[in-house]
């Protein structure tokens, strides 16, 4: 096997426009080439063939997340999820998992409120394998309620370890819920106790049959395979699996929020309290998701941004703070959270986050600010080139997301278009008062003392 | 399998009390098959061979033994300084966490750049730098990543921030103020109080009982007392760097020479580590956690250090129970009995003599069925021979998975520091599947006796008392300790 995995990634010399870097970045990442078709029944297949590593990894992307649950079954998207490695017609119970760990790979599962993911990386020898195990659960499904009630049970446990055991794990719910008022995205991905205590087999037969038909995904395999070869297992396993009529589309709209949200969550198990501050952003379909994502750089990533830079260092009132904003297709958020310091009130913290939000819609951002944030940008692309499992995640989501799994390809190109003006622009745009919520976290006393 | 990557960390498991315990079936569902295995999937049955690229290695004239691992796939670079001595492990007994917080401080500042020139450097070339020690590990460790022509930039920085920390008393009082938070809040945390339990437990007086530094140790910390630290222990004299990626040894080299010639030997003789005092009997410790929901549950022992025969022995017999959701402990515990989201066992096998530990978190109301059940796993290895089926899995699991590692330089390089760290053979890697595939069940069932003896295991759980406590004390006798950390009469509650 040695001999062949010499290869360096196929790289297509282009030229980036550095207009305005006066940056150390001069590098340019490698280009990944991949063919992208459809099958007869409406699969999308991309294929990326590199001989890197002896390695190869297959995501597959279904247009399902919990955007897609009705009222009343929040959560089922990820429960359905787990079911999917409970069987199907040719594989037992766990058998999928287990079949990979044990042959050296490794896999898993994901859900968040666009898609459901699955996905394996295994030794480049296993490709039958992995293809034969994705193509059985798409096609037949096993749908049993002994099985059913001991995932119900996995995955109420799981939203006790990650929320309900834990400080502050009721404060992500608590802000989606306020935050949005479109139904598809208020609720969280983990959904309720009593939605998941509801959810039966009847439920899972027709989200299998609605949203897990061939139409409805898109399968992106990469590493040290060769096309014609992914292409010809793919005939063999998935072409015959039929497809279904398109599932419903989701309603992404909301009307526009008109004054700020707030609320004071009590939490029992916080010893700290926490501010979080969210704005309403649009879609990472906008033309403004570029600088939507550098202006959150700016603001909050590192300790030499303006966040820390102020809020931590200068005027002590925070001991930390970050921003992020999770990607969606409909309505999204530009998330800010910060701890208070010890005996500062939240109030002044909040008000000195304030001072920054309106420094930068009126104040000029430095040259450096504008390359930091691009060059990191750049890195984690780079970075990110690095496994086969996160090439061929990046190519399914952006085909998912974008219709265009050739934007890993052009993130310098992009990233260099953007102007300080345009992170101007946008911060005045969206980081408004009227458009953002409010939650701040308090420790509560217990609610109850048990005897021992 | 979940919204979140299944994440088992953990250390731990069984009783003597509990070694009669058979399964309580009391008021639960009945188990569904965790695993059936239908036997049609066209797995090929063939092993990939694999070679390890091979990693380039020098001796400097200052000690330092370098490796570089060249790979140019991707344009970047990245490094690891390893500092024997520089480590919690040589903490001074009064000051707990003082390496941790000398390493933390030697990037805020130093004799000409300040902490916010450093920040806003690394950060505008997106290259990353931090110093970290562990509360009670033997090294510090410098890490650093780039892209590859920033790489010179970097180890000038690199360089500055290990040879000339200035320690300024400015950034010592924001430092104090940023990490007592963070020590108040990881309390909070019912992981954390289990893990710092379980490391007291298994290692008492030995440091690495320590799992964080304490606020009091923080609070009396002196500016005089970092600088001494850091004069002390970063010497080169044992230590390690190892690189990987976009670069040549012959270019390593050259940039070490030019721009660390000022670390030089001072004579500081090799780190040795002692062995923690054995373990005289079996414990049960419970923090009482009031408005948990679940209970997380460590069970756990002292085992070997990282060079004891048996580790490739205890490595699959770890698979086997708790290695990854193929262990028997996820099948039963999760996929038959829907007690957990996960559960899972990890051999810790450092310098000294480590720990094994098996661990999860379960509904409050299930954890006397689970707890027994985590029990019950570990008499099984003791009591009965690994099936082959189950061994020949968990041995192929692990060479086969050597590929997987092929796809990262870092991974690969970390091979090398494996070796280079304990001194095992030159051809140690490359023996690695076959001392692997030698691994008999007779030698994990007489392992298994050996080391997981249930008159040795200690019993963490961290939960709500009002829900837990009774039960626990249906094992045997309880220690209960409140969430910080501190000895309570169980009347309190």
């Amino acid at each position: 096997m040695t001999g062949r995995h010499s290869g360096r990634l196929t790289i297509t010399a282009v030229l980036v426009v550095l207009a305005l870097a006066v940056s150390p970045a001069a590098i340019t990442p490698p280009k990944i080439s991949f063919t992208d078709t459809r099958l007869s029944n409406g699969l999308r297949l991309i294929v990326a063939e590199d001989h890197i590593a002896p390695v190869f990894s297959i995501a597959v992307v279904y247009n399902v997340g919990s955007r897609d649950e009705r009222k009343g079954r929040t959560g089922f998207a990820h429960l359905f999820e787990h079911m999917m490695f409970k069987g199907s017609e040719n594989v037992g119970p766990g058998e999928h998992f287990y079949t990979i760990f044990s042959n050296g790979g490794t896999m898993n599962g994901t859900t968040n409120k666009e898609r459901t993911l699955y996905f394996e990386t295994m030794p480049a020898n296993q490709l039958e394998a992995g293809m034969f195990l994705e193509a059985d659960r798409m096609r037949s499904l096993a749908i049993v309620k002994d099985n059913l009630d001991n995932q119900r049970n996995a995955v109420q446990e799981e939203r006790r370890q990650g929320l309900d055991n834990q400080p502050y794990g009721r404060t992500n719910e608590a802000i989606d819920e306020l935050a949005f008022d479109n139904p598809a995205y208020k609720h969280s991905v983990i959904g309720s106790m009593d939605d998941l205590t509801a959810a039966s087999t009847q439920d899972v037969a027709s989200f299998f049959q609605t949203y897990y038909a061939p139409n409805n995904a898109i399968i992106a395999v990469t590493g040290d395979v060769t096309t014609a070869g992914v292409r010809a297992l793919a005939r063999k396993y998935f072409e015959s699996i039929p497809a279904q009529p398109a599932p419903p589309a989701v309603d992404i709209t909301q009307p526009p929020q008109e004054s700020e949200r707030r609320l004071s969550l009590p939490d029992a198990l916080a010893r700290l309290p926490r501010l979080d501050v969210s704005y309403r952003i649009p879609s990472d379909l906008s033309p403004d998701g570029d600088a939507v994502d550098m202006l959150t750089l700016v603001l909050s990533n590192g300790r030499s941004s303006r966040f820390y830079e102020s809020l931590v260092r200068q005027k002590q009132l925070a001991v930390n703070v970050g921003g992020f904003a999770p990607d969606s297709r409909g309505p999204r958020l530009l998330r800010i959270i910060a701890t208070p310091t010890p005996g500062k009130p939240v109030e002044d913290l909040e008000a000195a986050l304030d001072v920054e939000v309106e420094r930068i819609k009126s104040s000029p951002i430095a040259a450096w600010e504008i390359d930091k944030a691009r060059n990191t940008l750049r890195r984690q692309m780079v970075a990110n080139l690095g496994s086969s499992l996160s090439r061929a995640v990046q190519l399914a989501e952006n085909a998912l997301m974008f219709n265009d799994p050739g934007r890993i390809n052009t993130a310098y190109e992009r990233l260099a278009k953007v102007t300080a003006a345009d992170l101007q622009r946008v911060a005045k745009q969206y980081l408004a008062r009227e458009n953002r919520t409010v939650v701040v976290t308090r420790p509560a006393p217990p609610a109850s003392k048990g005897g021992l | 399998m979940s919204a979140r990557r299944i994440i088992m960390w953990c250390t731990a498991a069984s009783l003597a009390l509990a070694a009669t315990a058979g399964l309580i079936a009391q008021d639960q569902p009945s188990p569904t098959q965790g695993v059936v295995k239908k036997g049609k999937v066209p797995v090929s049955s063939e092993i990939l061979k694999v070679k390890l690229p091979k990693a380039a290695e020098a001796d400097l004239p200052n000690g330092v033994h370098l490796m570089v691992l060249e790979d140019h796939r991707l344009p970047q670079v990245s490094f690891q300084i390893f500092v024997p001595g520089a480590g919690g492990y040589d903490d001074p007994a009064d000051a707990p966490g003082l390496a941790s917080f000398v390493a933390a401080l030697m990037r805020e500042g130093t004799a000409s750049q300040s902490s916010e020139q450093i920040s806003q450097q690394l950060e505008v070339m997106a290259a990353s730098l931090n110093v970290i020690a562990g509360a009670s590990s033997l090294e510090a460790t410098i890490a650093g990543s780039c892209l590859s022509d920033q790489f010179d930039r970097l180890i000038d920085m690199t360089a500055d921030v290990l040879l000339h920390p200035t320690f300024p008393q400015e950034e010592l009082e924001r430092y104090k103020q940023r990490t007592r938070a963070g020590l108040t809040q990881q309390r909070a945390n019912p992981g954390f109080l289990a893990a710092e339990m379980f490391n007291r437990g298994i290692y008492g007086a030995h440091p690495a009982a320590r799992l964080s530094p304490t606020v009091a140790a923080l609070d009396k910390t002196t500016r005089d007392q970092l600088t001494a630290f850091h004069k002390a222990h970063y010497a080169p004299d044992h230590a390690g760097i190892a690189v990987a990626g976009d670069i040549s040894m012959a270019q390593v080299r050259k940039l070490i020479d030019a721009k660390l010639a000022g670390w030089t030997r001072t004579g500081v003789a090799a780190v040795t580590a002692s062995e923690p005092a054995a373990l005289t009997g079996s414990k049960i410790f419970f923090i009482a956690r009031p408005n948990s929901v679940q209970t997380n549950l460590i069970v756990g022992t002292q085992a070997i250090a990282r060079t004891h025969p048996d580790y490739d022995v205890l490595q699959v017999m770890n698979k086997v129970i708790g290695g990854g959701p193929t262990g028997r402990l996820f099948i039963h515990l999760r996929e038959e009995k829907g007690y957990t989201y996960g559960a899972s066992s990890a051999l810790s096998a450092p310098m000294y003599r480590g720990d094994w530990s098996a661990s999860t978190s379960v509904r409050s109301e299930v954890t006397e069925p689970a707890l027994r059940d985590l029990l019950a796993e570990v008499a099984a290895l003791r009591d009965q021979p690994v099936s082959d089926t189950e061994l020949i899995d968990a041995k192929r699991s692990m060479i086969a998975s050597f590929a997987l590692s092929l796809e990262s330089p870092a991974q690969l390089l970390n091979y090398y520091v494996t070796r280079w760290r304990y001194q095992l053979a030159a051809d140690y890697w490359d023996k690695y599947p076959d001392r692997v595939s030698a691994v008999t069940a007779g030698q994990i069932q007489a392992a298994a006796r050996t080391y997981l003896a249930a008159n040795r295991m200690q019993i963490v759980a961290v939960g709500d008392p009002a829900r837990v406590a009774d039960t626990l004390r249906k094992l045997g006798e309880v220690e209960t300790y409140d969430a910080d950390g501190k000895p309570v009469l169980s009347s309190k509650f």
